[in-house]
């Protein structure tokens, strides 16, 4: 395969072979990069389309098409590091295992050659990595505060609409409910079961992420610190726990313990 | 027994209830269904499903977690939910036997389900429509396999990765092949 | 870049997002119900549940609406065992 190796000591062929993979190195490098920036460009508003689209509370439509498109630059970056393997290492230790000794001046330019080689490659991979980010935050963040306020608005004014199943009674439902509950008619004292809406329910689900949305900022400051703060994170994980307390009030106690753990865990392995 | 208090039942229904009332929802039966089972009512389940998973993460020894991945992976023995099936299970019994059987038969699917996945195919839906196994059996199977799978990686990591290597190539290029390729098959060194 | 490669990948996006709309939802669509209430009467005596008798037990005929213990659970205390 290198057989340009055999003639040691004066060796034109190497210098010029090392020049040409290193361009078509580079120029393979480039192709897969405008070929990622081609998807990408075609992807992007129909991800946001699907997103907007797709009925699913999960958005799982949305979450297959971007599996698939992340999938793609996934196969695009084990190409590239394929051809690394072969190509650009390959020929290093190739050669390295042929030089004389390293005052040699061929094994300054194979240290070049090599460095420039990485870095294109790790230049590559800052390109493909920017392109998944691009890829993931497409259709931005899911809007959960609009239809948590819907819920409560609706939830207003159909609390009071019920009524006991035993005796015709009305009820009016407490607060807002996100799982199945007993609730007890005032007139008759029967257990009626109350079944929250679908909807209800999916705000349980959200809870978290949402008061996440909400105290994103907070989480910003500390990560941007430098060094970071700790007393910044344990403010935002008591802000974040403060909000999701206020969307799900009955999951407090539960939330609460959470919470400390999540204290104990910061200062176990972080500081 | 343990003192634990996080391993209390909440309600009655122990982990063990618990876990294999998981693996046997991830199998498509409902929480109606399983309540009925269990003897509970549906506000009494539900809160027996919201509380669990609090204990899980209020533990951190990881104690729980582990005892539920046991649990869930002995579904099948739980005397109540053991034999519980869904009404329409489109379920092949032999591949679901398989599984849970041959180690290699389990890692070539875990692959082929993430394969699924990175051509834009819901894996789980895909195991179940081409093998008839539902996620619930699955994941059953993982959860038996994944100490033996640990324990070749520890005694031959190469062989372990040759084998992940060569599903891969296999599914990727089945995959690859009915989407009419990959977006860079035409660039080459 | 150019047109024929653009329309390529303009292909590839379009049936990859086909494909991506036309599966089925793992477990079936999420179906939207609206909230509701039920009540579950004795099916032995007939008789309905009342707070004071508890939730495991019919407060007239002794029938045993469910077998477990409650503890202190979100909603549900052990003052609610019959």
């Amino acid at each position: 395969m290198f057989d340009f190796f055999k003639k040691k000591y004066d060796n034109p062929m190497l210098a010029e072979e090392m020049r040409q993979t290193q361009d078509r190195w580079f120029a393979f490098l480039q192709k897969l990069e405008e070929r990622t920036e081609e998807v990408c460009e075609a992807a992007i508003p129909q991800l946001k389309e699907v997103f907007e689209q797709d009925t699913d509370p999960y958005k799982r439509a949305h979450g297959r098409m971007l599996a698939g498109l992340l999938g793609q630059i996934r196969q695009m970056r084990q190409k590239a590091n394929e051809v690394r393997n072969e190509k650009i290492i390959g020929f290093i230790y190739a050669a390295e295992a042929e030089f004389p000794g390293i005052n040699s001046s061929y094994h300054d330019m194979l240290y070049k050659f090599r460095q420039a080689c990485y870095d294109r490659h790790n230049v590559f991979e800052d390109n493909e990595q920017r392109y998944e980010m691009l890829l993931q935050n497409a259709a931005g963040e899911q809007d959960l505060e609009t239809p948590y306020r819907k819920l409560l608005e609706e939830f207003e004014s159909l609390r009071d609409r019920f009524a006991c199943t035993q005796c015709s009674g009305n009820i009016t439902i407490p607060r807002l409910f996100f799982i199945a509950t007993y609730v007890t008619c005032p007139h008759c004292q029967t257990q009626n079961t109350f079944h929250p809406s679908t909807e209800a329910q999916m705000v349980l689900h959200n809870a978290r992420a949402l008061a996440e949305q909400r105290t994103a900022h907070l989480l910003k400051a500390y990560e941007s610190g430098t060094p970071k703060d700790p007393a910044l994170y344990r403010q935002y994980l008591r802000a974040m726990f403060d909000e999701w307390n206020s969307i799900v009030p009955d999951m407090t106690e539960e939330n609460e313990k959470f919470h400390e753990r999540l204290l104990k865990d910061q200062q176990n392995y972080h500081h | 027994m343990s003192e634990n208090p996080l391993l209390a039942p909440i309600h009655g229904i122990t982990l063990e209830d618990y876990s294999a009332a998981c693996a046997k929802m991830g199998n498509g039966l409902s929480e109606d269904a399983i309540a009925k089972a269990l003897g509970v009512e549906l506000p009494v389940w539900q809160e027996v499903s919201l509380l669990w998973p609090e204990r899980m993460k209020q533990d951190e020894t990881f104690h729980i977690v582990t005892l539920f991945g046991q649990h869930f992976g002995a579904a099948d023995q739980h005397p109540i939910l053991g034999n519980l099936q869904p009404d329409a299970s489109a379920g092949n019994a032999g591949n679901v036997e398989r599984i849970k059987n041959d180690k290699a038969y389990y890692q070539e699917l875990e692959v082929a389900r993430q394969v699924a996945y990175e051509y834009g195919v819901d894996g789980a839906q895909w195991i179940a429509d081409e093998y008839g196994i539902s996620i619930g059996d699955f994941q059953i199977a993982a959860m038996n396999w994944g100490d033996e799978i640990r324990k070749d990686m520890q005694t031959d990591f190469d062989n372990y990765n040759e084998t992940q290597a060569a599903y891969q190539e296999k599914y990727r290029k089945q995959f690859a092949d009915a989407q009419g390729g990959d977006v860079a098959d035409d660039i080459t060194f | 870049m150019s047109d024929e490669n653009k329309n390529k990948m303009l292909s590839y996006v379009e049936r990859l997002r086909q494909k991506a709309v036309d599966q089925k939802n793992y477990g079936g669509e999420v179906n939207k119900e609206d909230a509701k209430i039920d009540a579950r009467d004795c099916p032995n005596c007939g008789a309905g549940r009342a707070y004071r008798d508890g939730l495991t037990n019919c407060g007239y005929c002794g029938f045993t609406f469910m077998q477990v213990k409650l503890t202190d659970g979100i909603h549900i205390k052990k003052e609610n065992n019959s």
